[in-house]
């Protein structure tokens, strides 16, 4: 139970936190937009 | 954690595709309010003219808080939607970094360093009356440290910093949470109220929201309700605002170690860094991308329509995650201590902006 609990805390410690996610999936979505692979995004 | 009454919970799983596929219906629900609302700002207009019906134009983002807020408070979250929901503040993070491209970087350094002038005066400011507020309304003394920095810097996420740095108890930040997610609930209906009085330009009106809403979540919304040029300058000016909140907290933690009651901070750099909200420098990255012409025009267009409905699911997350119901159980003092703190920042703030008009010629 204690080494499941340690990977699972081990693996959380080695995600980005959720401004980390933000700023990565923005990014990602800015170099999608800039290669052309997502051309219009309608509003 | 007593945050849960106020805010909606974190779902931790040890399985991350577990975690994640817990996420999607509270997205969905969060897309199909902010889409409704869309879709209501574009089609009650046309159905009350044509019906010769007198109706105010209301914008998507106001629907998108009221639908969000009538089923939180009818009705209520079931557990399914949950974790989803509560993913508002990562659209709202998402969406501030996309924005940068909205902006050029020799704005961003002219305003940004206006903001930055107004946000240091109002961050000592507002710290200095809170903390007297505080003891003159006989508040725990780290319940009104809590409540100074949710004032002064940027709402809950200042709070839960400053709750690990000074060893608050869930209890205080609980009460505090609860004071600035009313107040900041508030703010949605009053501030654009005042600003139509008062005939603020966008450009005033987004810089006082962005100074005085507390939660960022709430001042893009209270800036965007106003148009969306005061949404654009509201989330510079709370982007200003929230790149301070390590200073702050480190401020904290020293004098709350120095009485001996947090511990004492070791590395203060480190402390700084993992403080510091990093999507402010993703924010930063795109503005500078876009100045140096990195992306075309529709580009730039395409990244601000996504920007856009990344705050389209962040407004509907501000009306689920109101409950008017939890917040009335935290208590009244510490919501008073609020209430009153925030009406005179927002009447200093509004004097700092008009004199800031006034010096720079806006």
């Amino acid at each position: 139970m204690s080494t499941l609990t340690n990977t699972a805390a081990a693996a959380r410690r080695r995600l980005l936190s959720l401004d980390g996610w933000a700023v990565f999936l923005a990014l990602l979505a800015a170099l999608l937009v800039r290669t052309g692979v997502v051309k219009h995004i309608p509003w | 954690m007593s945050q849960s009454a106020v805010a909606l919970p974190q779902l931790r799983t040890a399985n991350p595709a577990l975690s994640f596929l817990r996420l999607i219906p509270g997205v969905l629900l969060l897309a199909a309010i902010g889409y409704a609302g869309k879709l209501l700002e574009q089609n009650v207009g046309k159905y009350a003219k044509a019906h010769h019906w007198t109706f105010p134009n209301i914008e998507y983002v106001l629907w998108a808080i009221l639908l969000g807020l009538i089923i939180s408070n009818v009705v209520g979250i079931p557990e399914i939607f949950r974790a989803g929901v509560a993913t508002y503040e990562f659209w709202l993070k998402a969406g501030i970094v996309l924005l940068g491209s909205r902006f050029l970087l020799g704005d961003v350094l002219k305003l940004g360093g206006v903001s930055l002038a107004l946000v240091f005066i109002e961050i000592i400011g507002a710290i200095a009356f809170m903390t007297f507020l505080g003891r003159a309304f006989g508040l725990r003394p780290k319940l009104t440290s809590l409540l100074a920095v949710g004032s002064a810097v940027c709402g809950v996420s200042a709070i839960i910093a400053t709750k690990g740095a000074i060893e608050a108890d869930d209890e205080d930040s609980g009460f505090a949470i609860a004071a600035i997610l009313a107040l900041g609930a508030l703010a949605l209906f009053t501030f654009p109220l005042i600003g139509h009085a008062l005939h603020l330009g966008d450009r005033a009106y987004g810089l006082w929201s962005g100074l005085a809403v507390d939660n960022t979540a709430e001042a893009a919304a209270a800036g965007a309700l106003y148009s969306d040029a005061a949404g654009k300058l509201a989330v510079l000016a709370k982007t200003t605002r929230n790149a301070m909140i390590g200073f702050v907290v480190l401020a904290y933690a020293i004098y709350w170690a120095s009485r001996g009651q947090a511990q004492a901070v070791g590395n203060k750099a480190a402390f700084l860094w993992q403080k510091f909200p990093k999507f402010v420098l993703g924010f930063l990255l795109i503005s500078v991308l876009a100045t140096y012409q990195f992306f075309n025009r529709e580009q730039v267009a395409a990244l601000a329509n996504l920007s856009r409905w990344a705050f389209l699911l962040t407004f509907a997350g501000v009306g689920l995650r109101t409950n008017f119901r939890e917040m009335r159980k935290q208590g009244l003092r510490p919501f008073a201590v609020g209430a009153i703190g925030e009406v005179v920042i927002a009447g200093f703030t509004l004097a700092l902006v008009y004199g800031a008009q006034y010096f720079f010629h806006w």
